[in-house]
C-alpha cells in the first residue's frame, strides 16, 4: 500500500486500485494496491495486469481481460467511469479483472447443403444440427459428421437431443415444417468413418402446420413442441409398444428392407396462442414457456394444461430461454433487434429487466450460459453472433463469421458457440473462457 | 331710467304698504344699545352731509342709491335731509310715497304727526323748559315725567326688546328699531350701503358717446319702436312658448362631458375608426445612442480592420452606420445619402399600397389539426429487416397467405415465388413464362391456391402446402375435365376459357383481353378479373367450384381498373378511371356511384368494415371516402409526388398504406369508429424509405400482413421488404 506514495504526488490523475481476481493459478497477480494513471482504457488494464503475471511467470502468454468495477464491466476510461458511476477516487478501488469472453478460435465450418436451421449443443460429446434439406446432422466436432438423420420431407425447424448425457444411446427430437417430429435414437460411441444413416424410431404427427419448436422434459420422458397452428402438443418419448395409442406401422423401401416405425399422437394440446407459437422450453418438470408471434410469453402448468401467467412484449416473438440467475430469467428476442430479459419474481411489473439492442435485425436466437448466471449469446438475421454478459449494456464479444442470416446458434461444451445460417454453414467459435 | 322708476312702484305699491307703517323712525341714528356715541357722531357732520347729499338729489332725485358719496356715517343726517326735503316740497304723504319708495324712514316719519316743531335749533335751549317744543298748533309738547333710572333698567331687563328700544330726544320719546332698520344699521356700521340691492359699482354707460356722434348722418330722434317692447318678437316668443308647451321643440340635452381618457394611450384606435384612408404611423426610430453622436467615445469607433471586414459581408448583413469622430459640429459635412434616402422615401410614398392590407396575425401551428402524437399510434411498420430476394426483374405484385405464414410474388420476369415469411426463404418458384401482374392469395387458411394473372392467362396454382387431405381437396378443386374447356353462355367469342393446365399441375383461364388484377371473395369460391379494355366484359367474375364465368350485369363506364369485394357484405365495388362503382351483387343494382375527382385512378382498397374505402390515383393522390357521408371524398391526401400503385388497408390494425412509383411506401393510421357521428382519423405515420429507383418505378405493390402490424412491399428493384414495427 505505501510502495507507491511517491507516484501520488507525481500526478493527480492517479488512482490507487487493487486487483483482484476469481481466476486462478497463472492469472493471480499481488494484491497490493497500485497507483495507476485514470485514463486508462480496458486495454490499458488489460496489458498492465499482463504485465504484472509476466513478471512473476516468465513463461506466461498475455492473454485479453475484462474489468469490473462493483459488478459492471468497465467499457470505457476509468475517469470516465468513475464520474458517470460517482464512484469518489480516494479510496482505492478494487477492480475485478475475469478473462475476456470472446472467441480465441474458430473452427472450420461444417458444410450443409442448404440453410442450418437449429442447432443443439446440449451434449458435450456432439452436437445436433437441422437443415432445410430435411436432413438433421450429428457432429462429434468440427467437420465430423457421425450420423445423419433422415425422413423428413420438408425442413428441420428445430432439434432438440432429449438425455443428453446417455450412455450409449442418445435420443434426440426434431421438429420439421412438414408438421411432423421425429424422435431418433443414436449410438454416439462407436466409432464411424462414413456418416451412418439413421431413420426415425418413431413420428408424431399432430400439428396441422409447419412445427416450429422442440423442447424436451428434464427427465427426457415427454417432448413438447409448438407449430404455426398456434397450439403447443405434448408428446411421450418412449419407445414401449404400448399397442393402444401407439399404432405400429409397416414400412417398405424397395422389397427387401421392413423396417418398423412407431407413430405417436400428442399426449396433450395446450391451447391458448393466437398466432403461431415460435419456441418453448421446458425448464423444470411441471412449468413449459412459449414464445409466440401473438406478442406473448406464457407460463403453462404441465399437469393442468392451464395458462399460468403472460409476458406481453409488443413484438412477434422468436425465440426464448431460461436461465441465468436462478435459473428463472426469461430471455426472448423476436422481430426487431432487442434481446429483453424478464425477470418474472418481479412483482407487479411486466417490463424487461434488461433489454440489449445491438444487433440490427430480428433476433433468430438467444440462448443462455448453462453454467453461468450472467451470459448469454444471441444470433441474429444481420449476420452476427453476439455474446452478452447482464453486467454490461455492450455486447462482451460480436462474431461475425456468418455472411447471412444466422438462423439458430447454442453453446457448446460451455466453451464453444455453435451457429448455423442462411449461408448452409455451421460454425464453431471455440475457447470462450466463460468459467 | 324714468321708465323704470314709474313702472316699479305700480307693483310695488301695496307690498310697500306694509312695511311702512312699521318704519316710523325717521332718522333714527345709528345706535344699538349705546345711544350717546351715535347721537353726538350724527351732530357732527350733520351740516356739511347734509350740503353735499342736498347737492346730489337733485340731480338723482333723491335716491339713495346713487348718493353714496360721503355719506356713508351716519343714516340719521340723510334722513333728516330727506325729511327737510319732503317737508319743503310740501307734497302729502301719498306723493311722497311715490316719489321716495325707498326712503322708508322718510314716509314713516311723515305717517305719525311730527309733534315738535322747534325746528334745528339745540335742544339745550329747552333743556329747563317743562316743555320740549311745540306742536303744530303751536300748544306746547310736555316732557314727559322723567323715568326713575333704577325703574328704567329693571324695564330694560325684562323686556327682551330693549335692545333695540331708542331714545329720541328730540320728541322725547321711546322708539322701538324694526329689524328691517337695525339689519340696515348694520351695513352702515360695516361701510356697506344700507341696502343690499345697491351695486356700488354699476357698469359706466357712456350715454352722451354713439357712433356718429360728431357727424349724425341723420338728426332724428330715437325712433319710439326703440324704446318699447317688439310685437314682433312678443308673437315669436308666444310662438316658441306654444311649440314647448306642445312638446315640438325638445331642448337639447346638456352636452355630455368627455370622460377621463388616456393623455398617453395608442392613438391608433381612434385612426381606425376613421371610414377613409387610415393614418398609418410611421415606425418608431430607435433613438440615437452614443455611437451615433457626431464625436463618439472612441471605442465607438471601428477600427480600419473592422471597417475592411466590412466590405467582406454581405450587404444586408453591414452595420447600417459606421461611427465617425468629428472635432467639432462645424466640421461634420453634409449627410451623403440625403439625396438617395429622399429618393427612395419618395419611391416608397409613390409605391406605397394605398389600402391598408388586414393581415390576419394567427399562428399557423394553431389551423393544424389536433393530432394525436404518432408514439401513441404503435405499432406501425417503421423499419426494413428481412429482404426477399431471388426475382430477376421488377417484382410487380405480391399477396400474403392468410396465416401469415407464407408469401407469394409475382414478377415481370416471368416467374411467381412462394416465400417465407419469416426467414425470407423462396420455398417454390413457377415458371409462368409471361410477365406477371397480379398474384392473389386465396383467403381461405386452408385453402392454398394462388391466382396469378399474367399477359392474357389468369393461372391456378396449387402451391403443394397443407397435408395430404387439404392436397387431394385442392387438386380436386383444380382438375378439370377438358372436355368442359370453354364456359359461356354468350353468342359471341367466349370471353373465358378454363383449360387444364399440365406444366403447373392448376388451371388456366385464357381470357381474351390483357388480364390486369385479379381479386378473390372472401369465401374463396368466387374471383374476379379486370381487363381494363374488355369494354362491357371488362370485369368478370369466376366461380371456383363450378368453374363458371359470368360478366358483370351492369354497364361500366369509363375504363375498369380494379374491382374488390366487400369484405362481409354482398357489395363489389369497381374502380374506373375517374370513379368507383358500387354494386349490390344480390339485387344486381348499383348502389352508389363514388365521385372521386381524380385523373385516373390506380388502385382501391375497403377497410375492413366496408364503409369506408380509398382510392389512389396516378397523380399521387389518395381519396378517402366515408361512403356513409358522401360520394365526395372526405379526405384527399396528397403525399406521393408519383404515382400511386397501391393502396391497401390492415385487416386488424387501423392502419392503411399507400406504395408510389417515387421509391416510398406511406403507412397511416386510419381510425374508423363506430360512432357514427366521428368521423375516421387520418393520421400520416410513416414514410418507408429503401427501394431504388428502377426504369423509373419506384414501389409496385404493398400489402400488409394479415395479423402483424407489418407492410411488404414489392419494388421495380427486384426486392420484397418487410417492414416491422
Amino acid at each position: 500500500m505505501n510502495m507507491n506514495e511517491e507516484s501520488d504526488e507525481a500526478s493527480a490523475r492517479r488512482i490507487q486500485v487493487r486487483f483482484v481476481t476469481k481466476l486462478n493459478a497463472p492469472f493471480i497477480v499481488p494484491s497490493t494496491a497500485i497507483a495507476i494513471p485514470a485514463d486508462l482504457t480496458r486495454f490499458g488494464l488489460s496489458s498492465l495486469v499482463n504485465a504484472l503475471i509476466q513478471s512473476n511467470d516468465a513463461d506466461y502468454q498475455p492473454e485479453p481481460f475484462d474489468f469490473l468495477i462493483d459488478g459492471e464491466f468497465v467499457r470505457m476510461s476509468l475517469e470516465q467511469f468513475l464520474l458517470a458511476k460517482g464512484i469518489s477516487a480516494e479510496r482505492i478501488l478494487e477492480i475485478e479483472y475475469t478473462r475476456a469472453v470472446a472467441p480465441r478460435k474458430e473452427e472450420d465450418p461444417c458444410l450443409h447443403d442448404d440453410w442450418v436451421s437449429a442447432v443443439d449443443g446440449s451434449s458435450s460429446r456432439f452436437f445436433l444440427t437441422g437443415c432445410y434439406d430435411g436432413l438433421g446432422r450429428v457432429w462429434k466436432g468440427a467437420g465430423l459428421c457421425t450420423h445423419v438423420l433422415e425422413g423428413h420431407s420438408d425442413a428441420i425447424t428445430s432439434v432438440s437431443i432429449i438425455n443428453p448425457e446417455g450412455l450409449e444411446t442418445v435420443t434426440v427430437a426434431t421438429a420439421s415444417k412438414d408438421r411432423t417430429l421425429r424422435l431418433w435414437k443414436l449410438n454416439t460411441e462407436e466409432p464411424v468413418n462414413q456418416p451412418m444413416r439413421v431413420r426415425a424410431y418413431k413420428i408424431l404427427r399432430g400439428h396441422k402446420s409447419a412445427v416450429q419448436s422442440v423442447a424436451a422434459q428434464t427427465s427426457g420422458e415427454m417432448v413438447c413442441s409448438a407449430a404455426w397452428d398456434c397450439t403447443i402438443n405434448l408428446w411421450q418419448t418412449n419407445d414401449f409398444n404400448a399397442e393402444d395409442d401407439l399404432v405400429s406401422k409397416k414400412r417398405k423401401i424397395g422389397d427387401q428392407v421392413e423396417d418398423s416405425q412407431l407413430e405417436g399422437e400428442a399426449f396433450t394440446t395446450l391451447v391458448g396462442h393466437t398466432q403461431c407459437v415460435s419456441s418453448v422450453v421446458w425448464p423444470q418438470r411441471e412449468s413449459i414457456f412459449s414464445a409466440s408471434w401473438d406478442h406473448s410469453i406464457r407460463k403453462w402448468d404441465v399437469e393442468t394444461g392451464k395458462n399460468l401467467s403472460d409476458i406481453f412484449c409488443g413484438k412477434a416473438l422468436n425465440c426464448l430461454d431460461i436461465g441465468g440467475e436462478g435459473s428463472v430469467l426469461i430471455a426472448a428476442g423476436g422481430s426487431d433487434p432487442v434481446i429483453r430479459i424478464w425477470d418474472p419474481r418481479k412483482p407487479g411489473t411486466s417490463a424487461p429487466v434488461f433489454q440489449f439492442a445491438s444487433h440490427t435485425s430480428w433476433v433468430s436466437a438467444c440462448k443462455w450460459h448453462d453454467q453461468s448466471w450472467f451470459h448469454l449469446l444471441s444470433s441474429s438475421y444481420d449476420g452476427k453472433v453476439m455474446l452478452w454478459d447482464l453486467r454490461t449494456a455492450w455486447p462482451l464479444s460480436v462474431i461475425e463469421s456468418h455472411s447471412d442470416k444466422v438462423l439458430s446458434a447454442d453453446w457448446w461444451r460451455s466453451d464453444s458457440v455453435i451457429s448455423g445460417g442462411a449461408d448452409s454453414r455451421l460454425c464453431i467459435s471455440s475457447d470462450i473462457p466463460v468459467k | 331710467m324714468k321708465g323704470k322708476k314709474k313702472t316699479m312702484p305700480k307693483n310695488d305699491v301695496h307690498e310697500e304698504e306694509a312695511p311702512l307703517p312699521s318704519d316710523k323712525v325717521p332718522s333714527p341714528s345709528v345706535s344699538d344699545s349705546d345711544s350717546d356715541y351715535e347721537d353726538s357722531s350724527a351732530d357732527d357732520d350733520e351740516s356739511s352731509v347734509s350740503l353735499d347729499s342736498q347737492s346730489e338729489s337733485e340731480f338723482e332725485e333723491g335716491s339713495p342709491e346713487n348718493g353714496r358719496s360721503g355719506d356713508l356715517e351716519a343714516e340719521g343726517t340723510e334722513s333728516s335731509v330727506d325729511e327737510d326735503i319732503v317737508n319743503g316740497e310740501g307734497s302729502g304723504n301719498e306723493s311722497s310715497d311715490l316719489h321716495q319708495p325707498g326712503a322708508e324712514s322718510d314716509s314713516s316719519e311723515d305717517e305719525v304727526a311730527p309733534r315738535n316743531t322747534i325746528g334745528d335749533v339745540p335742544l339745550k335751549w329747552y333743556e329747563d323748559e317743562p316743555h320740549i317744543g311745540y306742536d303744530i298748533k303751536g300748544k306746547k309738547i310736555k316732557k314727559k315725567e322723567k323715568q326713575d333710572k333704577l325703574d328704567s333698567f329693571l324695564a330694560n331687563v325684562d323686556d327682551s326688546k330693549s335692545w333695540r328700544k331708542i331714545y329720541d330726544e328730540y320728541n322725547d320719546e321711546v322708539v322701538e328699531l324694526t329689524k328691517d332698520e337695525i339689519k340696515l344699521v348694520r351695513r352702515l356700521l360695516k361701510n356697506q350701503a344700507p341696502h343690499s340691492d345697491f351695486d356700488p359699482y354699476p357698469d359706466y354707460v357712456d350715454w352722451y358717446k354713439w357712433e356718429d356722434a360728431k357727424h349724425p348722418l341723420s338728426n332724428a330722434p330715437e325712433p319710439k319702436r326703440r324704446f318699447i317692447p317688439s310685437k314682433w318678437e312678443a308673437k315669436k316668443v308666444v310662438q316658441y312658448v306654444r311649440a314647448i308647451r306642445k312638446g315640438t321643440i325638445t331642448f337639447d340635452k346638456p352636452k355630455e362631458e368627455d370622460g377621463p381618457y388616456l393623455l398617453w394611450g395608442d392613438d391608433s384606435g381612434s385612426t381606425e375608426k376613421s371610414n377613409h384612408l387610415a393614418y398609418i404611423p410611421a415606425p418608431k426610430q430607435k433613438l440615437p445612442g452614443h455611437d451615433e453622436s457626431y464625436n463618439p467615445p472612441l471605442e465607438y469607433i471601428p477600427t480600419q480592420e473592422e471597417i475592411n471586414s466590412y466590405q467582406l459581408m454581405f450587404e444586408e448583413d453591414r452595420p447600417k452606420f459606421i461611427p465617425k469622430r468629428f472635432t467639432s459640429m462645424r466640421s461634420i459635412p453634409s449627410y451623403e445619402n440625403a439625396m438617395k434616402e429622399s429618393f427612395e422615401r419618395c419611391l416608397d410614398l409613390y409605391l406605397c399600397p394605398r389600402v391598408r392590407k388586414k393581415r390576419l396575425n394567427i399562428d399557423p401551428e394553431s389551423l393544424k389539426p389536433k393530432l394525436p402524437s404518432r408514439k401513441e399510434l404503435k405499432p406501425y411498420p417503421i423499419t426494413c429487416y428481412i429482404e426477399y430476394k431471388g426475382h430477376e426483374d421488377a417484382v410487380t405484385s405480391i399477396s400474403i397467405e392468410a396465416s401469415g405464414q407464407w408469401m407469394a410474388s409475382g414478377s415481370s420476369d416471368g416467374t411467381v415465388r412462394v416465400w417465407e415469411v419469416e426467414t425470407g426463404r423462396c420455398l417454390r418458384r413457377w415458371e409462368v413464362g409471361e410477365a406477371v401482374s397480379c398474384v392473389s392469395w386465396n383467403p381461405l387458411p386452408d385453402m392454398h391456391i394462388l391466382a396469378v394473372s399474367a399477359g392474357q392467362d389468369v393461372l391456378l396454382l396449387n402451391t403443394g402446402l397443407g397435408d395430404e387431405e387439404l392436397q387431394n381437396q385442392i387438386k380436386e378443386l383444380l382438375w378439370i375435365d377438358s372436355s368442359t374447356a370453354s364456359d359461356d353462355s354468350g353468342d359471341k367469342a367466349p370471353s373465358v376459357s378454363w383449360l387444364k393446365d399440365d406444366k403447373h399441375m392448376g388451371l388456366r383461364l385464357r381470357h381474351f383481353k390483357t388480364v390486369t388484377a385479379v381479386e378473390w371473395h372472401r369465401k374463396g369460391d368466387y374471383f374476379s378479373t379486370v381487363m381494363p379494355t374488355g369494354e362491357s366484359r371488362a370485369v368478370l367474375i369466376h366461380q371456383l367450384s363450378k368453374k363458371l364465368t359470368q360478366k358483370l350485369p351492369f354497364k361500366l363506364h369509363g375504363l375498369a381498373v380494379r374491382s374488390t369485394f366487400h369484405p362481409s357484405r354482398s357489395i363489389f365495388f369497381v374502380c374506373t378511371k375517374k370513379n368507383v362503382r358500387v354494386y349490390d351483387l344480390l339485387k344486381t343494382k348499383v348502389i352508389k356511384k363514388l365521385d372521386t375527382g381524380l385523373r385516373e385512378a390506380s388502385s382501391i382498397a375497403v377497410h375492413p368494415g366496408g364503409d369506408n374505402l380509398i382510392v389512389g390515383s396516378k397523380e399521387g393522390k389518395m381519396c378517402w371516402f366515408d361512403m356513409d357521408l358522401s360520394s365526395k371524398p372526405y379526405k384527399i391526401l396528397k403525399c406521393h409526388p408519383k404515382d400511386i400503385n397501391n393502396v391497401i388497408f390492415h385487416r386488424t390494425y387501423p392502419l392503411f398504406a399507400s406504395c408510389s412509383d417515387d421509391c416510398t411506401a406511406y403507412v397511416f393510421h386510419g381510425m374508423v369508429y363506430s360512432d357514427l357521428n366521428q368521423n375516421p382519423l387520418i393520421v400520416p405515420l410513416e414514410i418507408l424509405r429503401g427501394h431504388t429507383s428502377s426504369n423509373g418505378r419506384g414501389i409496385l405493390d404493398c400489402k400488409f400482413h394479415p395479423r402483424q402490424p407489418w407492410l411488404f412491399t414489392a419494388g421495380a428493384d427486384k426486392l420484397i421488404k418487410l417492414y416491422c414495427h
